[in-house]
């Protein structure tokens, strides 16, 4: 993990412009992907995740976003570029896979042509040498009778062959970098882990770094090599995946791991209450004084309410921003 | 599919009927009697029923309903009562007027409509947007004759580029037949720009909100296959249905342009036959024109399985 990063994110800002002020979806969020790595990224509904995902692309419309920051990809900050040599990295360098396979997919195109049409478009191919490279993809992914699937339209297709075709798309050109928002949730469990072990498979082939949005813990401890976890628009912790399962060090991270539900909880015939992190998610659209997890925090005092903690290492390359998170002799 | 569309061309059997019932009722009812109208001012009452004896208008309703209908079976839509020549042959003669004009503005229509509708939609909010739709709003609301009398004034009587009237046959050149047309076409397609223009915009507005827009720009295509290939494609069903729909408006607004116009076509003949009450005449057009119309709208529903592939019959 030396040299310059395939992604690095640093203090990137998101703010949407509404009629009752602005909305800080993400307030100064930084991290980096190692070429190859998968990271997750881990947080409630409306802490900022996809946003983050959507903004690498530039894909929120502008305004009523606006983003700040630096997006650097291979050294190069994606927020610079004009729209021309944006579109050159879409689909070729960075593909992304939705989370709604029902309806990400055009349904009155043929699936050869949604694959195909990124292969045209990045690598020149002819109409029939697209298709046929769809029908490559198709096999790639595990789709039975590919020739007569890359034919068909979407809703002949069921969600998890969708998802499959979705992964198909986004593999299409070898993409360096696979976004990858919440891939599985719209899907049934046996399919989810279809798709996972699909997407791990995938990954020693073609060798893409992933960044993996989830609010599945359960995902992110099967695939993931590091955990950047992002409260209200913050990142609140960073660890590789197993300091974070082992020793989390944010109150957040800890009541979201509570929240998991694990077999064998039921004890003497009694059903246990699944643990919750109690309250909400603070409005983002007033700046928040002290730490932003203050009002749901079990352990909250004066000082977290007045002054936020700053984000520093734990123990080796491990982050949190806690007051009170214990922190390791070794850290730097 | 075949069996599909054998049920719906049956289908259009007993909507014709409805349609030279009421038709063939209308006229019936109506006041003004043809057989005095020939006859003149001079006429005695026995010339008068006379005359009416000898068009057959003195038999029962149904008696000349069933005689009427069973002769248009055969292809015979009456002979005028003014001209005494076949009404096929009167309509024959008008035909090549009217469906040029309608085929020039239906074309016109959608070449401007769609278009203008994308863009509005793509920039809803914006000055454009706002421009197409007051546009709109002004081609509903000023009436075809006060635009086609502004455009003639304009472009014809002040300017002279183009004719101010009349229409040229397409055997006579492209150029002076198509000419003659503009003015027209622009006039009768204002009102079916603005209603395929706004069909257009609210249909792409909720398309363009659509994921599979999205994973179309996260693929990295540009602003026109996106909206034209992935968006359009998906709002083609609606705006094809009002395009349908709208050759009812160009069906009556063609009466009335080419009246302005002075074209020789069918619905000036409509008009001359209404004020001479030539019955055969405006019955042989009336169901002409609704047998255009349910033969389209038929056309527009076999052309949705092409648009999209969910809809299968």
């Amino acid at each position: 993990m030396s040299g310059v990063p395939l992604l690095s994110i640093e203090n990137l800002q998101v703010h949407f412009r509404t009629p009752d002020g602005a909305n800080r979806a993400v307030d100064g969020v930084s991290f980096a992907i190692q070429a190859g790595e998968t990271l997750a990224i881990v947080g409630e509904s409306g802490c900022g995740k996809s946003v983050t995902a959507m903004s690498i692309l530039r894909l929120l419309p502008e305004p009523p976003a606006s983003i700040a920051g630096a997006i650097r990809f291979e050294g190069e900050n994606l927020l610079d570029l004009p729209i021309n040599a944006m579109r050159k990295i879409r689909g070729n360098d960075i593909s992304v896979i939705f989370q709604e396979p029902m309806t990400s997919l055009n349904p009155v195109l043929t699936v050869g042509r949604q694959i195909g049409e990124t292969l045209r478009l990045h690598q020149g191919l002819s109409r029939r040498e697209a298709e046929a490279r769809a029908v490559e993809m198709l096999t790639l992914v595990g789709i039975p009778e590919p020739v007569r699937r890359v034919r068909e339209y979407p809703h002949q297709l069921s969600g998890g062959m969708r998802q499959r075709v979705m992964i198909a798309i986004a593999l299409a050109c070898s993409p360096k970098l696979l976004i990858a928002d919440e891939p599985t949730t719209a899907l049934d469990v046996t399919i989810q882990a279809q798709i996972l072990d699909l997407m791990r498979d995938l990954k020693r082939r073609v060798g893409a770094a992933i960044m993996l949005i989830t609010h599945d813990l359960g995902v992110v401890a099967e695939v993931a090599d590091r955990v950047v976890v992002m409260y209200a628009g913050r990142k609140v912790e960073e660890a590789p995946v197993r300091d974070l399962f082992r020793a989390p060090r944010h109150p957040y991270t800890r009541g979201l791991m509570g929240a998991v539900p694990k077999l064998g909880a039921v004890e003497h015939g009694a059903t246990e209450r699944l643990a919750e992190i109690p309250g909400m998610v603070p409005s983002l659209k007033q700046r928040i004084e002290g730490c932003v997890f203050a009002g749901r925090c079990p352990d909250v005092t004066d000082l977290c309410r007045t002054y936020a903690p700053a984000l520093e290492p734990k123990a080796p390359a491990h982050l949190a921003a806690c007051h009170y998170a214990p922190k390791d002799a070794l850290a730097a | 599919m075949l069996g599909y569309i054998g049920r719906r061309i049956l289908a259009t059997i007993p909507v014709m009927a409805v349609v030279g019932l009421f038709v063939f009722s209308l006229l019936y009812f109506a006041p003004g009697d043809p057989a005095a109208i020939i006859a003149g001012d001079q006429a005695t009452p026995d010339d008068v029923a006379r005359i009416r004896a000898s068009l057959g208008l003195d038999r029962p309703f149904l008696v000349r309903f069933g005689e009427w209908s069973w002769q248009i079976l055969h292809g015979d839509l009456g002979t005028s009562i003014f001209t005494n020549l076949p009404v096929t042959t009167m309509i024959g003669q008008r035909v090549q007027p009217t469906v040029s004009l309608m085929l020039v503005t239906l074309v016109l229509a959608i070449v401007v409509a769609v278009p203008l509708g994308v863009v509005a939609a793509w920039k809803a909010g914006s000055l454009i947007d706002r421009l197409v739709m007051g546009l709109a709003v002004l081609g509903f609301s000023v009436p075809v004759f006060v635009v086609g009398y502004v455009l003639a004034y304009v472009f014809a009587l002040e300017l002279g580029w183009l004719p101010v009237q009349g229409y040229t046959p397409i055997e006579q050149g492209l150029w002076p037949w198509f000419s003659n047309l503009i003015l027209p076409a622009v006039t009768l397609g204002l009102v079916y720009i603005a209603l395929i223009a706004r069909v257009t915009r609210a249909t792409m507005l909720d398309v363009l909100s659509q994921d599979y827009v999205r994973t179309a720009r996260a693929k990295g295509l540009g602003q026109g296959p996106v909206l034209f290939i992935h968006a359009l494609k998906n709002a083609a069903v609606p705006i094809v249905t009002v395009i349908g729909i709208g050759i009812a408006l160009l069906i009556g607004g063609a009466v009335v342009t080419e009246t302005v116009f002075a074209i020789p076509g069918l619905g000036r003949l409509t008009v001359d036959a209404i004020l001479r009450r030539d019955y055969p005449v405006i019955q042989g057009v009336v169901l002409l024109f609704s047998f255009v119309y349910v033969l389209v709208n038929l056309a527009i529903d076999l052309f949705y399985t092409l648009l999209d592939p969910r809809i299968r019959y």
